[in-house]
């Protein structure tokens, strides 16, 4: 394990390139839309784009680090919004992104069957994190909907299997 | 020394997070008078400022999205279905006819309850000003249910204002920024209102559970609690005027954590998932606004006249009545009570109740069971009641002119 946090084991093969425009406007094309999305379903809000976006960019870049930052700045983002305190999905994302980042170190990013089977783990790991931070950590009386929280990380894989091939193709060809 | 920082480098960047956002965390709970953790109602000014920073990175490309919708809405509206807009205008004016005969008849009502109200000092406040505003994005996250609408404090929007629209309560606004403001839902599991039950007059407090719905918490066990019963607001909150609608009672569960204790599960008067326009109210004052005045002046002047002339109807409607003889005897005393046969078996009834008639004041030989008695004294009789000796019926009564 303590292999794969190193950074000198990182591996540079198979680490892609976007332009700077995707890596500016995809994480905030991923807030906007996510919070205006759930005015539109209506109740069915089940996914989280900045996660998404997070855990693709830490697999095919992979970086723990990158990860992590975009992680932890995309989680706080999306606390700002809310009436929560600043930190609870900023901590779950940078540890989702971590992981992401290092685990794209050792596995094959390009098959789309890992991706999401990652993208599940991640997105119920998250949820995990959220629920262990407000009725732990903080010791908040809050309840939670387990449901929602699974068919959150089953809505996750199912855009991820859309827009996961689509910003494929905007990586740069050596 | 060197190389351990860069063997380590990505564990030590995640660390350095956590611990940065585990300590922010700390810093925005503190412990309540009763021992439990809570986070702060209000933000500090860092906190404010990363919020704000979000509201000005996401607010622009929401208000371009919602005004497209609603220009989209708004073309094929006014321009393209335009079918049946007469009949709805026609049924539309029908309407506010109605609404404005009802509120000159209740004008008058409302005038004594505020002359008693104020002979009592009562603090009754009503709905002063309120602030249109579109809701046009959300948290994003199914935990937290906020919203934003595109008024903030250039509208002089302010926390703890009232949010409802017009089918019921909303939420209140929990945080101002320059040009939008965030609202707290009545779904949200941190909100709260005093609500009361219209007809049992049972109090609580109303908050939204984990899959957002509506619940009154903390009510004891009370059988008269139906669904379908009316949840208004208490007014005890501060926040929300008294005698708002805020849904009805859908089912009565048992409180999982308390014994003798329920939870009323509400489904809300307004579409709280479905928000476009709401209202913000901005004040409220213990006498109406103007423009209420207004319109009240205006419906009275309209059908004032009409409403005096169906009171009028009626109060001689209800004074004929009460002179007109009824079948019934009102001076006659109760039935008796049907006595118990000898085997203890009550009487099997007969028949439906004949009504006893009054006794006429001139009785003739029409009058079911009573017998004409012959004149025998003609002198006592007046001068204009003349009787026929070779008949027995009397003289017809003599008409007044």
């Amino acid at each position: 394990m303590m292999d794969v946090l190193g950074a000198d084991y990182r591996r540079n093969l198979g680490v892609r390139r976007f332009p700077l425009l995707v890596y500016a406007l995809t994480p905030l094309l991923a807030l906007m839309l996510q919070a205006w999305l759930p005015r539109l379903v209506q109740g069915y809000a089940w996914f989280d784009l900045p996660l998404l976006v997070t855990i693709y960019f830490a697999l095919v870049r992979r970086d723990p680090i990158q990860g992590t930052l975009m992680g932890a700045s995309l989680g706080i983002f999306e606390d700002a919004l809310t009436n929560h305190a600043l930190g609870v999905n900023g901590i779950a994302k940078t540890v989702a992104g971590f992981l992401a980042g290092s685990v794209g170190v050792r596995i094959d990013v390009e098959n789309h069957t890992i991706r999401l089977l990652l993208t599940f783990l991640l997105s119920a790991l998250c949820s995990g994190i959220y629920v262990f931070i407000y009725r732990i950590l903080l010791g908040l009386d809050f309840q939670w909907n387990w449901f929602s929280e699974l068919m959150t990380a089953v809505g996750n894989v199912v855009i991820a299997a859309v827009v996961f091939p689509l910003i494929d193709r905007t990586q740069i060809l050596d | 020394m060197e190389s351990f920082f860069v063997r380590y480098r990505n564990l030590l960047v995640l660390l350095a997070l956590l611990l940065a956002q585990i300590i922010g965390l700390a810093m925005q709970v503190h412990r309540a008078d009763n021992g439990r953790h809570s986070l702060d109602p209000r933000d500090s000014a860092g906190v404010r400022l990363i919020r704000l920073w979000a509201d000005a990175v996401v607010t622009p490309p929401e208000e371009f999205f919602h005004s497209t919708k609603m220009g989209t809405i708004w073309i094929w509206q006014n321009y393209f279905d335009l079918r049946h807009t007469h009949e709805e205008n026609v049924d539309l004016q029908k309407t506010i006819d109605r609404l404005r005969l009802e509120q000159a008849a209740l004008l008058e009502d409302a005038k004594q309850g505020q002359r008693l109200q104020a002979m009592l000092d009562f603090k009754e406040k009503y709905i002063y000003t309120t602030q249109p505003a579109q809701a046009i994005g959300s948290s994003g996250s199914d935990s937290s249910r906020v919203f934003y609408i595109d008024k903030g404090a250039d509208y002089k929007l302010d926390r703890d204002m009232a949010v409802i629209t017009a089918d019921g309560i909303v939420g209140k606004v929990r945080e101002v920024f320059p040009h939008t403001a965030q609202v707290l839902g009545i779904n949200d599991q941190t909100s709260g209102a005093g609500v009361i039950l219209e007809t049992t007059r049972v109090r609580g407090i109303l908050r939204g559970n984990a899959n957002g719905r509506l619940q009154i918490v903390g009510v004891l066990a009370d059988q008269r609690i139906q669904p379908g019963e009316k949840v208004l607001t208490a007014g005890g909150d501060q926040i929300f005027p008294r005698g708002l609608p805020v849904g009805v009672v859908e089912k009565v569960v048992t409180d999982p954590d308390r014994d003798g204790f329920i939870d009323i599960l509400v489904k809300p008067a307004a579409h709280i998932d479905r928000l476009d326009e709401v209202l913000v109210i901005t004040s409220t004052q213990p006498r109406f606004s103007d423009e209420q005045q207004s319109d009240l002046a205006t419906s009275e002047a309209v059908k004032g006249a009409e409403v005096a002339a169906i009171k009028e109807q009626q109060k001689a409607s209800q004074i004929m009545a009460e002179r007109l003889p009824g079948l019934t005897d009102p001076n006659a005393p109760p039935p008796a009570p049907v006595a118990p046969a000898a085997n203890g078996q009550t009487p099997a009834p007969t028949g439906p109740p004949v009504p006893k008639l009054l006794q006429p004041q001139r009785p003739d030989r029409y009058t079911p069971g009573a017998a004409v008695r012959p004149a025998v004294d003609t002198s006592n009789s007046t001068p204009k009641q003349k009787t026929n000796p070779d008949s027995d019926e009397p003289a017809p009564a003599r008409r007044n002119p």
